[in-house]
C-alpha cells in the first residue's frame, strides 16, 4: 500500500469525498441517500485517508478511544430522541415537538436532519473501525 | 404517559443504558449501570403484569402514526409473563455476575460484557412485545449479534468455533426467516402481524402454496435458533463455552424469546385454523418427542459437565415444541409453563456449574467428587434443579410433564405419553450420578480443603432462584391461569 | 412454465438464494461460507425489492409537484431492504472478524482440518 499514485490521488480526493458524504447525508429527506448511505462514503473517504497518509499519522489523527466516544454520544443523542419522539406520539402527550417543514426545506424536516446526521456519525465511524480491524488485526 | 407505554420505555432503557456504558468505559460503572437496568426492568415489568392480568391485553402505538405504517407492540398476559421472568433471572444472574466474571474473562472485557447483555435483553424484550413481523426480524439479528459477543467473550479457541458454528447457523436461519417474510408479503402487502392474519384469512384459498412454503421457512428459521431437534448443533459448543453467567442467559433466556415468536407467528400471524399451517404440528410433535429422547440420550454420553446441562437444554425444548405441537391451546400453555420451569431450572444448573468447574479448575464430571461438602448451597440448589428436571411432584417441571402426558393421553396415542415418561427417567440418568458423586463420594484432595465455602455473591442469587422455582411449583395453578385467561 | 418467465426476478433470485444456501452449506472454507451468506441475503433483497417494483413508476420522491399515488413505485420494501443490509453487513464483519481469529489460532479456515486439530488437542483426556 505504498504507491506513489495512490498517495499522491488519494491527497487530492480525499475532500472532494468527505463534501459529497456531507451533501448526502444531509439532503437525505429530499433525494436519495441519508445518514447511512453518507456515512458509508464519509467512512471511505476516512479509509482513503488511511491509506494515503499512512497508519501512524490516523493513530494520531483518529484515536479509537475518541472515535468510539463520539459515535456512543450520537448513538444515545439518537435514541434519546427517537425514544422521546416515540414516547410523546404513542402516549398522545402534546409536548414540544418539532415543526414537520416542508419539502426543499432542509431544516424543517422535524427530527430527520439531526437523526441523519448521528447515524451519519454512527456509520462513518463503524466503517472506519471495520477497515482498522481487517487491516491491523485490532482497532 | 401510563403503563401501557412501560414496554417500550423497557426497551429503551435497557438499550440507552448499555450504550451509556460504553461511554464511561470503566468496568464499575458498567456494573453498576447494568444493575440499575435490571432493577428498572424488574419494577416496570412487574407493573405491566399487574396491569394485563387486570386490564388484559392492549396495543401500544410506538411513534406518531397507528397501525399500518407504525410499528405497534402488543402486550397480552403472556408477553406480561415472560417479560417479568426475563426481567428477573437477567437480575439475578447479572447478581451472579459480580464475582465469577473476574475469574472467567480478562479485566478488560467485563465492560463490553454488560453492554452486550444490556442489548441482550432488550432486543429479546423487543421480540417477545412486538407485533410487527420485520422488526421482529431486526429485534433477532440484534439478540443474535449479542448472544454470539457473549460466547466469544471468553476469548478461547473453543469459543471462536463455537461462535463460528452458531452465527452461521443462525444466519442461515434468519436468511431463512427473511424469506419466510418475503412470501407472506408478496401475498399480503402488510407487515403488521394483526393485518396479515386479515389478509390470509380473506384469501388463503388463492395462496395455499405460499402459505405452506412461509410456514415451513419460519419453522426452520425460527427452530434452528431455539434449538429445535435436527438443527441443534450450534447449542452444544456455543452454550458449554460461553462463560457460566452467559451461558444461564442463552440456555434460559435467548432460546425461549425465539420460540415464543414462532408461537406468535403460527398463531397470531398465519392462524390455525388453516389446514397448512395444520400440517406444522404434527412435524412439531414428532420433532419435540425426537428431541426429548435424543437429547438426552446425548446428554449421558458426554463426559464434560456443562456439556451435559447444554444437551439437557435440547430435552426441554422438545418437551416444549412437543406441547405446541399437539396443538391445542392445554398444550401451548403447559408449553408456556414449561419455559417458565426451565427457564429457572437452567439457570440454577448452569450458575452452580459454574461454580463448581471454578472451584474444581476443571470441566469433567468425573472429577466433581466431594464438592458437595465444600460447595453446600450451590450443589442443594443443583438438586433441587434437577429434581424439577426428572419431574419430582411440588416441582414446575413436574406439573408441566404431567399434563403434558396426560394431554397426549387424550389424543389416544400412547405411544406419545411413553415418549413423556421414558424421557423423564432419562433425565434421571445423567442429573442423579452428578449429586450422588458430589455428596456421597470423596474427593482425590487431602481433607484440609473440605471446608465449606461461602461466596454472598454466588450463594444469594443461586437461593433467590431456588426460592423462585419452589414458588412456581406451588403456586402452578395461579400462573396457568393467567395464561389461560389470556387467550 | 408462464408464471415462472412473467416473474424472471423472483425466479432469479430464488435460484441465487438456493445457490447461496448450497456454497454455505457444502464449503468448508469459511470466507466461501461468507460469500454463500451473501448471496443468499442479497437474493432476498433482490426478491423484495422485485416486489416494490413497478413498470413505469419513478422513485417516491417529491420536489417540485406531487403526482398523484398511482405515479411511484412502493418503496416499503426498498427501505426495508435498507435495514435488512445494515444487519447483512455487521453480519459479515462479525464472521469475518471470527475467521480472522481463528486463522491466527488454527492456522487454517478450511473447517474440517480445524476440528481434526480440535480432536488433537482433546485426545489426552
Amino acid at each position: 500500500m505504498s504507491s506513489v499514485i495512490l498517495k499522491t490521488v488519494g491527497r487530492i480526493i480525499v475532500p472532494f469525498m468527505q463534501v459529497f458524504g456531507i451533501y448526502v447525508v444531509l439532503f437525505g429527506h429530499i433525494s436519495p441517500g441519508g445518514g447511512f448511505a453518507g456515512g458509508t462514503i464519509l467512512g471511505a473517504s476516512f479509509i482513503m485517508t488511511k491509506l494515503a497518509y499512512g497508519n501512524d499519522y490516523c493513530k494520531k489523527k483518529f484515536k479509537f478511544q475518541k472515535l468510539l466516544t463520539i459515535a456512543t454520544i450520537s448513538i444515545l443523542f439518537y435514541g434519546i430522541i427517537k425514544g422521546y419522539s416515540f414516547i410523546t406520539g404513542g402516549s398522545h402527550i402534546d409536548s414540544p415537538s418539532l415543526p414537520l417543514g416542508h419539502p426543499g426545506n432542509i431544516l424543517s424536516g422535524a427530527y430527520i436532519v439531526p437523526l441523519n446526521i448521528a447515524v451519519g456519525i454512527i456509520v462513518t465511524i463503524t466503517i472506519y473501525f471495520f477497515y482498522s480491524f481487517f487491516d491491523e488485526g485490532e482497532v | 404517559m401510563g403503563i401501557n407505554s412501560f414496554p417500550l420505555l423497557m426497551i429503551l432503557i435497557s438499550y440507552i443504558l448499555g450504550f451509556l456504558g460504553i461511554l464511561f468505559y470503566k468496568n464499575n460503572i458498567s456494573r453498576a449501570i447494568s444493575t440499575i437496568t435490571s432493577i428498572i426492568l424488574v419494577i416496570l415489568s412487574g407493573f405491566l403484569l399487574k396491569y394485563t392480568i387486570s386490564n388484559g391485553e392492549f396495543i401500544y402505538n410506538a411513534g406518531h402514526y397507528t397501525a399500518p405504517w407504525g410499528i405497534e407492540l402488543l402486550i397480552g398476559n403472556t408477553e406480561a409473563v415472560f417479560a417479568f421472568l426475563f426481567s428477573i433471572i437477567f437480575f439475578i444472574v447479572n447478581w451472579y455476575s459480580f464475582d465469577s466474571l473476574k475469574k472467567e474473562i480478562e479485566y478488560k472485557r467485563i465492560k463490553i460484557y454488560y453492554f452486550l447483555t444490556n442489548i441482550l435483553i432488550g432486543s429479546l424484550l423487543g421480540v417477545i412485545f412486538t407485533n410487527d413481523i420485520f422488526n421482529s426480524y431486526v429485534f433477532i439479528e440484534i439478540g443474535t449479534l449479542a448472544s454470539c459477543g457473549i460466547i466469544v467473550i471468553k476469548n478461547k479457541r473453543d469459543n471462536f468455533l463455537a461462535t463460528l458454528k452458531y452465527l452461521v447457523l443462525s444466519s442461515l436461519g434468519s436468511g431463512l426467516f427473511l424469506m419466510g417474510i418475503a412470501f407472506l408479503f408478496s401475498i399480503t402487502g402488510n407487515l403488521n402481524m394483526s393485518a396479515i392474519h386479515r389478509e390470509v384469512m380473506n384469501n388463503h384459498n388463492t395462496y395455499t402454496q405460499v402459505i405452506l412454503v412461509s410456514t415451513a421457512l419460519f419453522t426452520i428459521g425460527l427452530g434452528i435458533k431455539s434449538a429445535l431437534f435436527p438443527v441443534h448443533t450450534w447449542l452444544p459448543d456455543g452454550h458449554s463455552s460461553a462463560p457460566t453467567t452467559s451461558s444461564a442467559l442463552l440456555s434460559g433466556l435467548v432460546i425461549k424469546a425465539f420460540f415464543y415468536l414462532y408461537v406468535k407467528i403460527i398463531y397470531r400471524t398465519l392462524g390455525v385454523e388453516l389446514l397448512e399451517v395444520q400440517y406444522i404440528f404434527k412435524v412439531l410433535l414428532v420433532l419435540g418427542s425426537l428431541g426429548m429422547i435424543m437429547g438426552s440420550i446425548l446428554a449421558i454420553t458426554q463426559s464434560e459437565l456443562k456439556r451435559t446441562i447444554a444437551y439437557s437444554t435440547i430435552a426441554q425444548m422438545g418437551y416444549v415444541f412437543f406441547g405446541m405441537g399437539l396443538g391445542n391451546k392445554i398444550g401451548l400453555v403447559f408449553a408456556y409453563y414449561h419455559i417458565i420451569a426451565h427457564a429457572l431450572a437452567k439457570s440454577i444448573l448452569f450458575l452452580s456449574a459454574g461454580a463448581i468447574v471454578n472451584e474444581n479448575g476443571n470441566k469433567y464430571i468425573n472429577r466433581v467428587n466431594g464438592i458437595g461438602k465444600r460447595l453446600p448451597i450451590e450443589l442443594f440448589a443443583f438438586t433441587l434443579a434437577s429434581l424439577s428436571m426428572v419431574g419430582i411432584p411440588m416441582l414446575p417441571g413436574f406439573v408441566s410433564k404431567w399434563n403434558l402426558a396426560s394431554e397426549a393421553a387424550k389424543t389416544n396415542s400412547y405411544f406419545l405419553v411413553a415418549i413423556v415418561l421414558i424421557s423423564g427417567l432419562l433425565n434421571a440418568f445423567y442429573y442423579f450420578p452428578i449429586v450422588v458423586r458430589a455428596f456421597f463420594m470423596d474427593s482425590e484432595k487431602e481433607k484440609s480443603d473440605t471446608k465449606p465455602l461461602f461466596n454472598i455473591n454466588r450463594a444469594l442469587p443461586i437461593i433467590l432462584l431456588s426460592i423462585g422455582l419452589v414458588y412456581v411449583g406451588i403456586n402452578s395453578e395461579k400462573i396457568i391461569n393467567i395464561f389461560l385467561s389470556g387467550f | 412454465m408462464g408464471n415462472i418467465m412473467n416473474n424472471y426476478v423472483e425466479t432469479g433470485a430464488i435460484i441465487l438464494f438456493g445457490i447461496g444456501f448450497g456454497i454455505m452449506l457444502i464449503n468448508n472454507n469459511l470466507i466461501r461460507k461468507i460469500i454463500g451468506m451473501n448471496i443468499m441475503d442479497t437474493s432476498i433483497f433482490l426478491f423484495f425489492i422485485a416486489k416494490g417494483y413497478m413498470p413505469n413508476k419513478e422513485a417516491p420522491l417529491i420536489l417540485d409537484e406531487y403526482k398523484g399515488v398511482d405515479a411511484y413505485i412502493n418503496p416499503i420494501p426498498t427501505s426495508l431492504m435498507l435495514t435488512g443490509i445494515v444487519v447483512a453487513i455487521s453480519m459479515t464483519a462479525f464472521l469475518l472478524a471470527l475467521t480472522l481469529k481463528i486463522y491466527q489460532e488454527y492456522g487454517t479456515i478450511e473447517l474440517d482440518e480445524i476440528i481434526k486439530l480440535k480432536g488433537e488437542s482433546h485426545g489426552h483426556k
